[in-house]
């Protein structure tokens, strides 16, 4: 009995270890997550892997990303201080009036959009590159020109920043510099502009063609004088008389069409982002810069935010029949409840201004509404803003209104984000023949453009003349400090922005401090700490 | 093996014939009865052994106990708790018996990792917390058993939520990147849910507090220990007790707002006509109520206790409270010849809750106090006619307090089931070996809805808007042991431990959310119903994942003449969740003890020892996956007409990653004297946190992703601990008894570097964004290498500028004020010195009186409400309630959080105060005792903190984050108070 009975205990004993032997595997078991071993085996796979390149971009429509740090550094956009709203320790101030700190948030999130961009691109040509198949070189080609493009933003807006372009590279990057930089995006386009698709189709909508690569290239060379120091008007209109020329486009009818809900048809858009209220959200624009009481107007699924105005001065380059000659008739100005007259350019359907009502025909109320503003609770965004802090009225500024805001719509818009669009290229021709001297054919062109929105063709042209069209037309696309800068304007003043002239080293920002943090071979741009 | 198991029964058959042989025909029967010297009730299953002899027997259910014994017999009568008594039978064939309790007792028996020990062969920081010790009142979490009773524990919960979970610390923050609660072991299941135990079923509480107690746990010990011992059945008559209790519970504390006619007379402030009290509105007087039956006994080889636990809790938030239904079955089996023991423990806990909104005390704080509570127009500045009547005003950030409270649903259900099952043989006297296995299944349920006319919450903007999830968690744990414990000579002994554990967990869960709902009736039960589904804009999640933890264990303890104890233990422990290169660690402790007293004549001392311990224990990652490169869903891209998913990088790859390892070393003191009266411990540590584990910011490229989890940094605490209790008084009719325990904490960041790594902006980190309205990218937290934990940073005022801004001190004396780092400095310190309890217990004939009292110094909190709202900024004024500490100044009209808004978070409260009385029962009444209380939980607090509540926040609240302590945010739930009439009765 006794034996027996110790037999089984032996036998359990043994049992139990055998079992430890095969218990000490510590191997992960994965389920709901993926790594490189279970991924990457099918084409459908491949194909979601190129689609990174491109979701990369839907950073675009974000607030306090590349745009915004653009946008509100620009004469054309202000966050001002609500009250208690919106002060954010003062980051966004300091962007509207060039004070640049290395530790502003847009900055470091704007790098890691750029980088997080280039990155994917690396890491994909690397791997289309190891696959080796025709379909292979011809996606190397497209993504090589989309890395060509953040690079141009990157090197815009930080000027010497790090070329990366190794995916297998181990060591931290340094800086290179700006020349070095531009000149690697140039040798880039050059190699693959001529094996790029030159289709305008539903296989090309929302990638890179050679359209897209000619628009890189030509305003690369616009603002050579500035990147590099060296003028490269010539080159600049030859790549945008193609694009023109030989490229499958033309100007919309309707300006405002470019920017609708739907605005996948325009015949204007040379290269979008493709955003989808349902599957790639974050143009998030609705938010940024209506009011809480504009939830009821456009019946959103959510509460605005009221952060983005528009300066004023800005907005009147629109209304002014010196600077804007054209048709007369009831436009929104200063602190008016009343409309009076000024110049209809078809261009204002890019503000949101004035009296807003609700879809049952009611005035929106704002009941906190301050103090002071003459409005008093129905709402109305007038043009002009009463102070920039801290108590600027809730209701101050004309709102950004270029893209179609859907009734019933949420945070996320549909309408897709336009990157480059035959309106800026048939400026940039017009700017470049101007500074080449081929005055006349500038004009024809400016007023190719003027037509369009409505206003009468200017008789003469001056540069100034091509930087307010540009401004008009281009509003809120980001392209506005670079032609500020390009222009000369960007150290100048304007309204609650102290002149900066002095401070040249600010034609690009600081690397942001928490880059530096992590990387010690990265060094700051020149003037900044 | 067998022949020497033999020789054990020889010698010990040969003993007792000797034994025998030895015995004097004198000796005969006694018997007699042993009783409670503090009660007179009969003491069950008290051993009585005859001293010398293996001879003995237990008092059965009554304290009597019969007895064979040799002449000159001394009987010995000892129990748990209770003074041993030796009696020289004599001539008397009745030997009856009162045991005293032992106030803290040094013979008691502490449970340690894999075992138990008596408290005087203890050589490392452990407290042992006895039923009689643990918290009183409505206590509905056993964690709440333990607050302020064990120096340098810390059990936090800020605010009054029913719902709200109770934060853990041991010995301050000894980790800032993994897990810094302790370990909870429930009678040997590692890992055990806090929610698997019903209060009333816990015997006793262990608190492991050095490295060297808690490196048998290696893993998971760095944050401490707790051992928790359920009830068990004894042998002798099934008992019955039943405890029960109804709770009424009301605001304690809330924020200074103006009133109404306050807020009328202030220059600007838009009347809204009403004079309402939001913050009475969204508060209510609650009951809840706790009853707990159980049955416990034995009889032959099987002992069992079960018992049934249903609690029924309201909060004083609307809709806010549980039910729960909490089922345990403890059973012992002895088998082959008692050789054997087999222990089954079941525990079922089903808990049904209504979360309410803590969202609606943040907005009863800001809302206008002139504002109706209804309103069902459609045109008035506060029109609610979309919005169910409920008065809204169309503002940024504002939301009728009550709509919130009575219109959305949030409800959960959990489920726990802890079983486990263990099987003890001894092969000999000194050998016994034991298999263990557990299984734990924690099942949480959360469904939400948000009817289309309510503002908050989602519902108006998307038409009703419901939530459901599952989340999943589920353990199987494998342990075998061996024990061997010999005793070398008469007062010495060796004690060795061997095992192996092996431990797998699952988690997973799932998500639905959707919107666009023809009628509210459905609320979140019929999700298929919400049109955003067949639109797209629904949202659908799942996940699982796993990972695993085997260890081979040893410990030997060395006890010499009773004065000298030694202790070694090493644990060999590997993780899945760790690098390839790293699975595996080692987690070694030494302590030692000697009983000075032994040694030393010590007037006036009982008993003195001196211990002296290190160990080193391990953290690993919070999730599983993270030494892995892993890809995950990165948004849509459209390709030829339609949107295809795109995968990208959402991790980095570290093979190396590693165990975080704590280095502790402990010296104590653990003393009696005045006669036993007053007894005590005292205890010095030093730990050092290497290796912490932290996602650090990585260059991208030539990372894929920009932040990789590392081991990086170091965390140092030190402290002292002391515990006292003195037996003022003690006499049959007046008793009283004090103690008190302090803590000390300090918690310094070593260094947030690692070569070319660094956590943080060159070991500078700025944190804990205050937030919106107005106040995103205003960090309140430095973390600074070299410096302590917890730096609550800022600006600091020294007036008011014209403009009414408030003015800034120039810190770095540049002539100006920047709103930059510059100018900021350290305004206050979030993380406590000190820690204190205090507790008195009285005891008069039959009355019994207990007072606790609890406090923390030396911490700060940033308060949120005074630095959004204690201002007349305009936006303020014209969307809010102004906040109205005795700190306002009129003067001010920019909110701007500084150091005027960081207050002194010191307080003490009388944390419970019970009156019990204990009827006299009569023999043969079929009721066994009986005793009535009233008890008063958080009656009364002193501190100088204006805010909610001034306990100590070891995290943010708003995001967890561990390096963000000493912020009081905006939707903590309001302090309460709790009066409890109960009664204990057995029978």
């Amino acid at each position: 009995m006794q034996n027996l009975f110790f037999k089984r205990i032996l036998l359990v004993g043994f049992v139990l270890t055998m079992s430890i032997q095969s218990c000490t595997n510590l191997e992960e078991e994965l389920y709901s997550d993926i790594t490189a071993d279970n991924f990457f085996k099918t084409d459908e796979e491949f194909i979601a892997a190129l689609g990174q390149a491109y979701a990369s971009f839907g950073g675009l429509g974000n607030h306090g990303n590349l745009w915004s740090m653009n946008e509100i550094s620009s004469d054309e956009l202000v966050i001002t201080t609500k009250g208690g709203d919106w002060y954010d320790g003062g980051i966004l101030i300091n962007l509207h009036q060039h004070n640049f700190t290395s530790d502003n948030d847009f900055f470091n999130n704007a790098w890691g959009f750029l980088y997080g961009g280039i990155n994917t691109a690396n890491r994909l040509i690397f791997s289309f590159e190891k696959l080796g198949t025709p379909e292979s070189k011809v996606f190397i080609a497209e993504l090589r020109a989309v890395r060509a493009l953040w690079y141009y933003w990157a090197m815009d807006a930080f000027g010497n920043v790090p070329l990366v372009v190794d995916f297998t590279a181990k060591e931290a990057p340094a800086n290179a510099t700006r020349a070095e930089v531009y000149n690697f995006i140039l040798s880039e386009l050059n190699a693959v502009i001529p094996v790029l698709p030159t289709s305008k189709d539903s296989k090309t909508y929302g990638r890179m063609t050679k359209w897209a690569a000619l628009a890189i290239r030509s305003k690369l060379y616009l603002n050579s004088q500035v990147y590099i120091n060296q003028a490269k008007w010539a080159e600049a209109a030859a790549d945008a008389q193609e694009i023109i020329d030989k490229g499958p486009f033309s100007l919309q009818s309707v300006y405002s069409e470019n920017f609708a809900i739907r605005n996948g048809g325009s015949s204007e858009n040379i290269m979008v982002y493709a955003y989808d209220k349902v599957f790639a959200g974050g143009f998030n624009w609705p938010m940024m810069t209506l009011h809480y009481a504009s939830q009821g107007v456009y019946s959103l699924a959510d509460q605005p935010w009221n952060g983005y105005s528009v300066v004023e001065e800005f907005y009147n380059s629109y209304i002014d029949p010196a600077k804007n000659p054209g048709p007369q008739g009831n436009v929104w100005k200063g602190l008016a409840t009343a409309p009076s007259t000024g110049t209809l350019d078809k261009r204002l359907s890019n503000f949101v201004v004035g009296p807003q009502f609700n879809p049952d025909g009611s005035r929106a109320q704002d009941p906190g509404v301050d103090a002071g503003d003459p409005d008093g609770t129905p709402l109305n965004f007038t043009p002009q803003i009463n102070q920039i802090f801290p108590n600027a009225w809730r209701q101050g500024g004309a709102r950004i209104g270029k893209y179609e805001y859907e009734i019933g719509g949420n945070a996320n818009m549909s309408n897709d984000f336009v990157i480059f669009r035959l309106g800026d290229i048939i400026l940039t021709l017009a700017e470049a023949e101007f500074r080449r001297g081929n005055t006349a054919k500038a004009l024809v062109l400016v007023n190719q453009i003027r037509k369009r929105a409505g206003v009468d063709a200017f008789s003469s042209l001056t540069l100034d003349q091509i930087f307010e069209e540009r401004g008009r037309e281009m509003f809120a696309e980001m392209t506005r400090r670079q032609d500020q800068i390009r222009f000369g304007k960007w150290g100048g003043t304007w309204w609650e922005k102290p002149s900066t002239a002095a401070k040249t080293n600010q034609i690009i920002f600081p690397i942001p401090k928490p880059q530096l943090n992590s990387n010690a071979k990265l060094k700051q741009n020149p003037g900044y700490n | 093996m067998k022949q020497r198991f033999l020789k054990h029964v020889f010698s010990v058959l040969c003993f007792s014939v000797l034994a025998i042989g030895m015995a004097n025909a004198q000796g005969g029967k006694i018997s007699g009865k042993v009783i409670d010297a503090g009660n007179g009730e009969g003491l069950i299953g008290v051993n009585v052994v005859e001293v010398g002899t293996s001879n003995g027997t237990v008092t059965d259910l009554d304290g009597s106990y019969t007895i064979t014994v040799g002449a000159n017999a001394t009987l010995s009568f000892s129990f748990t708790g209770y003074a041993t008594q030796n009696v020289v039978v004599g001539n008397s064939t009745t030997v009856n018996i009162s045991l005293a309790f032992e106030q803290q007792a040094l013979s008691e028996v502490v449970v340690v990792g894999y075992g138990t020990q008596k408290k005087k062969e203890i050589t490392s920081a452990v407290t042992s917390l006895k039923s009689e010790d643990f918290n009183r009142g409505t206590v509905n979490d056993p964690a709440q058993l333990l607050q302020g009773k064990v120096a340098g524990l810390s059990v936090v919960r800020p605010g009054g939520d029913p719902n709200g979970g109770f934060q853990i610390r041991l010995r301050g923050v000894s980790t800032v990147g993994a897990n810094a609660e302790p370990l909870v072991v429930i009678d040997g299941v590692i890992g055990g849910s806090l929610s698997t135990v019903d209060p009333n079923d816990i015997a006793s509480i262990d608190v492991l507090k050095d490295g060297s107690a808690a490196a048998i746990y290696g893993t998971r010990g760095s944050s401490g220990v707790i051992l928790i011992t359920t009830k068990t059945g004894k042998s002798g008559r099934v008992t019955a007790d039943y405890n029960g209790s109804v709770g009424m519970e009301s605001l304690a504390r809330k924020i200074p707002v103006m009133t109404a006619d306050e807020f009328r007379k202030v220059p600007g402030a838009p009347n809204l006509g009403a004079t309402t009290d939001w913050l009475d509105l969204v508060t209510n007087t609650s009951y809840s109520q706790v009853h707990n039956l159980s049955l416990g006994g034995g009889v032959n080889n099987t002992t069992f206790r079960t018992s049934l636990n249903l609690r029924d809790a309201n909060g004083i938030g609307i809709n806010s409270g549980f039910n729960q239904l909490n089922g345990r079955i403890n059973l012992t089996q002895l088998a082959f010849n008692d050789k054997a023991t087999f222990t089954v423990n079941v525990s079922s806990t089903t808990r049904e809750a209504t979360y309410g909104d803590a969202n609606s005390f943040r907005y009863a704080v800001i809302a206008n106090p002139t504002m109706p509570v209804y309103d069902n127009t459609t045109t008035s500045p506060t029109a609610g006619g979309r919005f169910g009547g409920y008065a809204q005003r169309d503002i940024f950030d504002f939301f009728n307090p009550l709509a919130i409270a009575e219109q959305n649903i949030h409800d959960g259900k959990d489920t726990r089931l802890l079983t486990s099952v263990r099987g003890d043989y001894s092969l000999s006297d000194d050998l016994r070996v034991g298999v263990f296995y557990s299984s734990q299944w924690e099942s949480d349920f959360r469904a939400d809805y948000s009817p289309k006319n309510s503002k908050f919450g989602g519902g108006f903007g998307r038409k009703g808007l419901a939530t459901k999830q599952t989340n999943e968690r589920y353990n199987e744990l494998l342990e075998a042991t061996v024990n061997y414990n010999k005793s070398i000579g008469a007062s010495s002994n060796v004690t060795l431990l061997g095992g192996y554990s092996y431990q797998d967990f699952v988690y997973e869960g799932s998500y639905m959310q959707g919107g666009n709902f023809l009628t509210d009736a459905f609320t979140y039960n019929n999700m298929g119903a919400a049109l955003d589904f067949a639109n797209g804009l629904g949202s659908v999640g799942s996940y699982k994942n796993s990972n695993r933890l085997v260890a081979f264990f040893g410990r030997a303890n060395l006890n010499i003449d009773g004065t000298y104890y030694v202790s070694a233990s090493a644990r060999y422990e590997g993780s899945s969740r760790f690098g390839a290169n790293n699975k595996w660690g080692l987690f070694p402790a030494v302590s030692a003890g000697v009983t000075l007293s032994n040694l030393f004549e010590l007037p006036g001392v009982n008993s003195l020892k001196l211990r002296g311990s290190w160990g080193i224990t391990g953290n690993q990652p919070n999730s599983s996956y993270a030494s892995l490169q892993r890809f995950g869903r990165q948004g849509n891209f459209f390709i030829d007409g339609a949107y295809v998913p795109t995968y990208g990088p959402v991790s980095n790859a570290n093979p190396d990653l590693a165990w975080e390892t704590k280095n502790e070393i402990d010296f104590g003191l653990d003393f009696a004297m005045l006669d036993n009266r007053l007894t005590g411990t005292i205890d010095y540590y030093s730990r050092t946190t290497k290796d912490l584990i932290l996602l650090v910011d990585v260059p991208v490229p030539p990372n894929l992703f920009g932040q990789t989890l590392v081991n990086i940094g170091e965390l140092s605490n030190t402290g002292l601990e002391a515990a006292l209790n003195y037996n003022v008084v003690s006499k049959e009719k007046f008793s009283w008894t004090a103690g008190i325990n302090l803590a000390t904490f300090k918690t310094k960041v070593e260094s947030l570097t690692s070569g070319d790594l660094s956590f943080g902006n060159g070991g500078v980190l700025f944190r804990a964004g205050m937030g919106s309205p107005g106040q995103n990218n205003t960090n309140l937290i430095r973390v600074k290498e070299g410096e302590e934990l917890g730096q609550l940073w800022g600006p600091v005022q020294i007036g008011v500028n014209p403009n009414g801004t408030p003015q800034f001190k120039d810190l770095n004396g540049d002539g100006k004020f920047c709103d930059c780092d510059d100018d900021r400095t350290v305004v206050g310190q979030g993380l406590p010195t000190l820690t204190a309890g205090i507790n008195n217990s009285f005891t008069f004939g039959n009355w019994d009186v207990n007072l606790f009292f609890r406090g923390a110094f030396g911490h700060e909190l940033w308060n949120s409400y005074r630095g959004f709202y204690e201002n007349l900024e305009t936006t303020t004024v014209n969307n809010y309630n102004i906040v109205n500490t005795e700190y306002l100044d009129q003067k001010v009209t920019k909110a701007q959080v500084n150091s005027t808004h960081v207050e002194k978070g010191d307080f003490i409260k009388l944390d419970n105060a019970t009156i019990g009385y204990k009827m006299n029962v009569k023999a043969g009444s079929g009721v066994r005792s009986l005793r009535f209380y009233l008890s008063a939980q958080n009656p009364f607090i002193l501190t100088g903190y204006t805010g909610i509540d001034p306990e100590v926040r070891f995290t943010d609240s708003e995001n967890g984050d561990p390096l963000s302590p000493g912020i009081e945010r905006r939707s903590t739930y309001f302090t309460t108070r709790i009066f409890t009439l109960g009664a204990n009765l057995g029978f």
